[in-house]
């Protein structure tokens, strides 16, 4: 089925303000880091190509845009996404408590066709943080809670040295790509405003 | 409003601009103010995005149309010791007789699959200013499209004809004889031809001076131009109602509602041609986002994020803080007793606010949008079986007097099918909308459409008598009915900004597209913000994640 859906996959990424999703995006795609903190402004959307059994894929990995952090996410943001990703910060154990919340949301608002097996993938972010010595959620913690939801795939990353973030997006692209949503009747001929609009003209086409 | 308690307190506490409800014009400011650099807080006390446009589950859909029936009086505020004058935010109704039948118990078991339209019915016109605006604006990037397959203008009596709206249409025409299609044909090309003529001569030579259409003509009256261009009456309907959209009857003058004059409706056909073809896979001149009209607001709002606007839904604005000396506002206290100050304020139209100054004149102080003596009557309706075989998403229009002779108003109905995911596969929704003086009108008016369109499986329908020959046919190819609404929205058309750092927006009007609420909304960014650019070119690629992390 030649649709746009099998090219493009949508991965939303979340999880409590200040854990490091447009860190981990931006090192991903962009392999750079910034220890400068701010509240994410001006993150939208990074791609990235991957290929998978020799066919290339386009990830369309989705930040938060800020919007999570008075709870604010609208359904739209969640619709149509392949794979979700919820991060925490190895160091707060409030990011890690609200993971649940933060799936539980998820599969409220995007609704998938089989909640049970839609892919998940946790990331504990920020194990560099002080050579681990503020770390206030054991890997051992985080893997069980992980596995009491149906074995979410676990990844323990830095997004500021690197550290495991390729290895967490392959298998979140494998995910993505492997989800069992359906593929949806409406998509083949969907209308793309942007390519294919050509010039006005001025009077009839008739 | 645990929820709300739970919020950590809104940083900072001073922005250039707060906006109020996340309708779309809302949504559209709050996005426009964003990208000329302002900083913006947009607040909602709903749980979802949209406000009066937004697109929502059955239930959600119901509760909402309830909740926003009735009048809510301000919880009064002790003044602050910062020397503002507290006044109480209530909202008033907006919607009136809501009028719910079900039928079957299925399309509420699947309400989650429902995104229902406030605002339906509604489309996108591909040349419309709205489509530049989600370009240029980059929200197409959240949003996807498809195609409304065709218009159909019934007689009132069930028969849903094609409307012949470009060459081709005409030419595949087969209820039109020969000589109506010359006529069309001959007509839409003097108006081609007097669009070129303007389009091409500013000031320069006038050699096309003969295609033109007289100043004359262009200020007369658009049914009396057709009829001296020699349209037949059936023609002369098909346009006025079915291309230009006229939502009043144009020929009978005693109804002495607006009347589309000769230019306007010259334009209306201008737009509607120049969307024909703009995308090469759209069927007709009309498209619709997937998943719903909502889809805007959020869309834009997403745009205005990322442009660094600040988002709280589920947090209701208790009062207006005014400051005690010059009368004018310079915040907001919010349900969490948080105040935040900012010199603009944008609220949306349900929202009043009560006057807080007994010396000066009610009419003024208190800025209610004025009701207009014009309402919308809208419906719902959830069928199983598509209005037109083998049509998924349509456009029907019921000219005036086609239902009854005292039928002023024309019929807006849009048909939409699973196909843009906006109800469970297998199912079909339809929105009626017509312009009505009153709830009883426009009850009457829709009651009659919605017999001429579908059956009532039981005969709960008591109130429909308006066309009942036609209800015991055999062999009835209506579809049947699962589920309905009947409402009135209230039509707040023109803004006021009394006091002025407050400026109200509109409500959805009664168009089917939105060319004249973006108008409404550019007018406000314009009162707001002269001299700024709506929406400056973005100089970022949509690659903007991480360009301020590199800094």
């Amino acid at each position: 089925m030649p649709s746009r859906r099998r090219t493009l996959l949508k991965v939303i990424i979340l999880g409590d303000s200040g854990v490091g999703k447009t860190s981990l995006m931006n090192q991903y795609v962009n392999k750079k880091f910034s220890n400068q903190y701010k509240a994410t402004i001006g993150a939208d959307f990074l791609t990235k190509e991957v290929q998978f059994e020799d066919r290339l894929f386009t990830l369309q990995i989705w930040d938060t845009a800020g919007q999570e952090r008075f709870q604010s996410l609208g359904v739209a943001f969640y619709r149509g996404a392949d794979c979700c990703v919820l991060v925490y910060d190895v160091n707060s154990m409030k990011s890690f408590e609200n993971l649940n919340n933060w799936r539980e949301e998820f599969l409220i608002q995007a609704s998938p066709s089989d909640p049970e097996n839609f892919p998940f993938v946790v990331l504990g972010n920020k194990v560099d943080v002080d050579g681990g010595n503020s770390r206030v959620v054991s890997e051992k913690k985080a893997r069980a809670w992980c596995a009491s939801k149906g074995n979410i795939p676990y990844f323990e990353t830095s997004a500021k040295e690197g550290t495991n973030v390729e290895e967490a997006f392959q298998c979140i692209a494998k995910n993505a790509l492997k989800s069992g949503e359906e593929e949806e009747i409406y998509l083949p001929d969907t209308i793309d405003v942007a390519a294919s609009s050509q010039q006005r003209t001025g009077g009839c086409e008739c | 409003m645990d929820e709300t308690a739970s919020y950590p307190p809104i940083e900072p506490s001073n922005f250039d601009l707060i906006v109020v409800g996340t309708g779309l014009p809302e949504a559209i400011l709050a996005a426009a103010a964003s990208a000329a650099g302002k900083s913006v807080l947009h607040l909602d006390p709903n749980p979802s995005y949209g406000s009066h446009y937004a697109s929502l589950p059955l239930q959600e859909f119901t509760s909402y149309i309830e909740s926003q029936s009735s009048d809510s009086s301000p919880i009064s505020r002790p003044d602050t010791d910062s020397g503002y004058t507290r006044v109480g935010i209530a909202t008033r109704p907006m919607y009136s007789s809501v009028e719910i039948t079900s039928y079957s118990a299925e399309p509420l078991e699947q309400s989650r699959k429902f995104n229902i339209d406030l605002s339906g019915p509604r489309v996108l016109m591909c040349a419309d200013a709205m489509i530049d605006l989600i370009l240029k604006s980059e929200v197409n990037q959240y949003m996807e499209f498809k195609g409304i397959d065709g218009s159909f203008i019934s007689d009132g009596e069930g028969n849903l004809e094609n409307v012949p709206d470009s060459r081709s249409a005409i030419f595949k025409d087969r209820k039109l004889s020969f000589t109506e299609k010359n006529q069309l044909m001959r007509f839409f090309k003097l108006v081609q031809g007097h669009l070129e003529a303007a389009a091409g001569g500013g000031g320069g030579e006038q050699s096309s001076e003969s295609r033109s259409i007289s100043e004359q003509d262009l200020e007369s009256p658009f049914s009396e131009f057709l009829s001296k261009m020699g349209l037949s009456p059936k023609l002369k309907s098909i346009v006025l109602y079915a291309i230009a959209m006229a939502d009043y009857d144009q020929e009978n003058r005693d109804v002495g509602k607006s009347v589309l004059k000769t230019k306007d409706g010259i334009n209306r056909l201008a737009l509607y041609h120049s969307s024909v073809g703009r995308f090469p896979n759209a069927p007709g001149a009309m498209i619709y986002p997937i998943y719903g009209q909502g889809e805007l607001p959020q869309a834009f709002c997403r745009r205005a994020a990322v442009k660094g606007c600040i988002y709280v839904l589920r947090m209701p604005v208790n009062s207006l803080l005014m400051d005690k000396a010059s009368g004018s506002c310079k915040g907001v206290c919010l349900a969490s007793e948080q105040e935040l100050f900012s010199h603009k304020l944008i609220l949306a139209p349900s929202f009043a606010v009560q006057s807080p100054f007994p010396h000066s004149s009610p009419d003024t102080r208190d800025f209610r949008l004025r009701n207009t003596t014009e309402k919308l009557a809208r419906s719902i309706c959830i069928s199983k079986h598509s209005l037109k075989l083998d049509v998924a998403n349509c456009l029907i229009f019921f000219p005036p007097r086609s239902l009854f002779p005292e039928q002023v108003a024309a019929i807006h109905v849009l048909q939409l099918s699973s196909n843009v995911a906006v109800c469970p596969s297998g199912m079909f929704l339809t929105y009626l909308s017509a312009i009505c003086e009153d709830d009883d009108q426009g009850k009457k008016l829709l009651h009659a459409a919605i017999n001429v369109l579908f059956q009532a499986p039981v005969s709960g329908s008591s109130a429909n008598n308006n066309s009942a020959e036609n209800q015991s046919e055999t062999g009835d190819a209506r579809p049947a009915l699962l589920w309905s609404v009947l409402y009135t929205q209230e039509l707040a058309k023109q803004f006021q900004d009394v006091l002025d750092n407050i400026i109200c927006t509109p409500m959805p009007d009664g168009s089917p597209y939105y060319h004249d609420l973006l108008g409404a909304t550019e007018k406000i960014f314009q009162e707001l913000y002269s001299g700024e650019e709506f929406f400056p070119k973005s100089t970022s690629s949509e690659e903007g994640a991480g360009q301020e992390l590199e800094d």
